[in-house]
């Protein structure tokens, strides 16, 4: 299982950067999260990454950032997908 | 007075005070101030009332200029980003405040600080930087006269930090152009009040924060639980899920209601903009839709309401920037009657580019085009420019000579009040103004929208109450139903529309994600038990509206009091819409009727509590919120009504 983006429906909000560290924490610390955005407003570039730290949320039902991401941007996918198309969007066309 | 237990959560805890004439930095704590207003804007409003004396100007470098972000902001409360920019308003005279989104507010609070108060004047540029706990002032002498845009880029070389949020201001700031803006995040401004003037007066360019902290909230399993009943109702919201499920934003929605009663014309000589024009401006394929990559949101936001835009084809091809709202359609198109798309978004931009608020951009421009086309001033005075009714060009032009003051921009730059007396002719009659600030407002259509405008204690702007008679906007429950178009129980929701403002702004929470934009994002019920579950607090909704809803826009109205002469004639709409009729449309004949309105105006002060006859404060209202000591002040001045 991994937790993907679909880029082009991320509205870089951050509200996944910060429920993340709400679960690694009990806080709202961003710094602690395993997710970061970054955002250039001149040129509507919004990157988004996830390093080695997630867990998957475990002892969640489902990840939060995938929950909470109201512009359904994240999903869970299988792990070969990723490898064989990159991004999950492709992935969705391709279906 | 409503006394509450010590708050133990969402808040930062420090309030930076910054001299800039002295350099020094100190710090001081929030809660005995958020105790008595829950933050944010009221915060503000309380350090401005118990330290500005009424003698000091805005120009004065006793004059405060001061930043409050929210509680709430830094926590998951969806919308929780906007941050209160308050000083002493260069139109009026009294209360200044302007409200901003985005990333800065959050980026403060995790740094460490709810508030930062900047007083005096520095001698030579600076920006603050504020790098969690470690803050200093820097020089900005490589940064001063750039643009908003070339700032930011030479700031994040310069820290080598991509991650640093900014809050600063333009050439319009620094030329201390009245309708200068705050511009925070590349697009979002703090527009009104000429808070950007202050600062750039102030010799202050940005102030550049990173913060890696963190806010703790009191009970956090029950915050949370709330923060997911929050969004559960916000993407169950019919309204948010067609504005998700649609490619373009609300300002290309030709359903909205708003297309007829919110649009004036050519300065107010009409509320009613053709419709061919409207179709050529918004057509989907060829229109400002056509120019939209996609739609981005502010912290924690889940109605996300901020298109990015690319200017695709003609002369302006390559401009490119995020915001795009139905007010740049209010103002730079239909005002102006331009009903070209590219030079509307190219318009709207530049504006941002280089600092200038755009309502004060657009109604104080579209007079100076009315005084051209009436002949008060001609080809000479506008250094060629013709200054015709949907001439984007020459638009564009004044706009920039505005921000840099070059020729007839430097007689525009001091307000249009005192352009108005230099030009003379009865040109002031036609300039649309509420308590000198130039509005871009609606008053002979929609009467609540008029009504909240026409008395919002910072000068005009419809966020102090206005209503939208719509099956989307406004809130569920209402406190009372309406026509848009009636004066009819306007008042009644006005207050509430007010009330409600005040306390998102105090929490940090977006109004549109509140109680204002769609018709049920958050309620009353959500905001208790935010402030509850994070502030580690037990009370009430009774009290929350009574009480926390109400003190700060008494702060402001006394301060209004205590530094102006401002009079209850002030809160009528203006002249111009009290004489002439709509022409045209659906609603031709309207106008704001000047009985009605008092009528309206009556019952608004009655629901705030304050003296009919002339609009004053009363010393029982003020007891009953636990302000005597203010009452005491304006007492001492002959501003307030003994009873």
């Amino acid at each position: 299982m991994e937790i993907m983006i679909d880029i082009d429906l991320c509205y870089g909000c951050k509200t996944c950067q910060l429920v993340c560290s709400f679960h690694h924490t009990g806080t709202f610390w961003p710094d602690r999260s395993s997710i970061s955005v970054f955002r250039n407003p001149q040129n509507g570039i919004v990157k988004w990454s996830i390093d080695s730290t997630c867990d998957g949320c475990k002892g969640e039902n489902e990840p939060l950032c995938v929950k909470y991401c109201v512009y359904k941007a994240i999903r869970i996918v299988k792990k070969d997908i990723k490898k064989k198309e990159g991004r999950v969007h492709d992935y969705d066309r391709q279906y | 007075m409503t006394t509450i237990g010590n708050i133990k959560g969402c808040l930062a805890g420090k309030i930076l005070r910054v001299d800039l004439s002295t350099g020094k930095i100190r710090t001081e704590g929030t809660r005995k101030y958020a105790k008595k207003t829950l933050g944010g804007r009221g915060v503000n409003s309380l350090i401005m009332l118990n330290e500005i004396d009424p003698k000091i100007k805005w120009c004065d470098p006793e004059n405060l200029l001061c930043f409050g972000v929210g509680s709430l902001v830094g926590t998951m409360a969806p919308g929780a980003c906007r941050v209160d920019v308050s000083t002493i308003n260069v139109f009026s005279g009294g209360k200044g405040s302007a409200n901003v989104g985005g990333f800065w507010g959050p980026e403060l609070k995790y740094a460490g600080f709810d508030n930062i108060i900047i007083v005096g004047k520095s001698k030579e540029p600076v920006y603050l930087y504020i790098n969690n706990s470690q803050v200093e002032l820097r020089d900005a002498s490589l940064v001063w006269g750039k643009t908003i845009f070339e700032t930011e880029n030479i700031l994040r070389r310069e820290l080598g930090d991509n991650n640093i949020e900014i809050a600063l201001i333009g050439p319009a700031g620094e030329n201390r152009v009245k309708g200068s803006a705050i511009i925070v995040d590349t697009a979002k401004a703090a527009g009104g009040s000429g808070v950007g003037c202050v600062m750039g007066d102030k010799k202050l360019k940005a102030i550049v924060v990173r913060g890696r902290g963190k806010i703790d909230v009191a009970e956090p399993e029950r915050f949370m639980k709330e923060v997911t009943k929050c969004y559960q109702q916000c993407v169950n919201e019919a309204f948010g899920v067609r504005w998700r499920n649609s490619p373009y934003n609300l300002y290309s929605d030709p359903e909205w209601e708003g297309w007829n009663t919110n649009m004036v014309v050519k300065n107010g000589q009409d509320d009613y903009w053709e419709k061919e024009k409207e179709i050529r401006l918004m057509n989907h394929r060829t229109g400002i839709p056509s120019m939209q990559k996609g739609v981005r949101a502010c912290y924690v936001c889940p109605t996300g309401c901020i298109p990015y835009m690319e200017v695709n084809k003609g002369k302006y091809k390559g401009t490119k920037g995020e915001g795009f709202w139905i007010n740049t359609i209010m103002g730079h198109a239909c005002r102006f009657d331009i009903s070209d798309p590219e030079s509307v978004v190219k318009s709207w931009f530049l504006t941002n580019e280089l600092g200038l608020d755009g309502d004060y951009v657009a109604a104080g421009l579209s007079w100076i085009f009315e005084c051209y086309e009436k002949g008060f001033i001609t080809k000479e005075d506008t250094d060629g420019l013709e200054l015709t009714w949907g001439n984007g060009s020459a638009l564009n032009e004044l706009i920039r000579k505005l921000a840099y003051r070059e020729g007839i921009g430097d007689l525009l730059a001091d307000g249009m009040i005192e352009t108005a007396r230099k030009i003379g002719h009865n040109s002031e009659y036609y300039l649309i103004h509420i308590k000198g600030q130039p509005s871009i407002e609606p008053f002979r259509i929609p009467k609540g929208w008029g009504l909240a405008v026409s008395t919002s204690p910072v000068a005009g702007k419809h966020l102090r109450g206005a209503t939208m008679g719509s099956k989307r906007f406004g809130p569920k429950p209402r406190p009372g139903d309406f026509n848009v178009i009636d004066y009819k129980n306007q008042a009644k929701n006005v207050v509430w529309q007010g009330k409600t403002k005040e306390l998102e702004d105090n929490l940090g929470i977006c109004n549109y994600v509140g109680t204002w934009g769609g018709a049920n994002f958050l309620t009353i019920d959500n905001f208790v038990e935010l402030v509850n579950a994070g502030m580690g607090l037990d009370l009430t909704e009774e009290e929350i509206m009574n009480h926390y809803a109400v003190v700060g826009r008494n702060l402001e109205k006394a301060f209004n009091a205590l530094h102006t002469n401002l009079c209850r004639e002030d809160d009528l709409p203006p002249k111009r819409f009290r004489k002439e009729k709509v022409k045209s449309g659906p609603y031709k004949g309207f106008k704001a009727d000047e009985d009605k309105y008092n009528e309206m105006l009556d019952e608004f002060y009655e629901y705030w509590g304050w003296d009919k006859k002339i609009g004053m404060q009363t010393r029982t209202g003020l007891r009953k919120l636990g302000l005597e000591d203010i009452a005491e002040k304006l007492a001492r001045q002959g501003k307030l009504i003994d009873k």
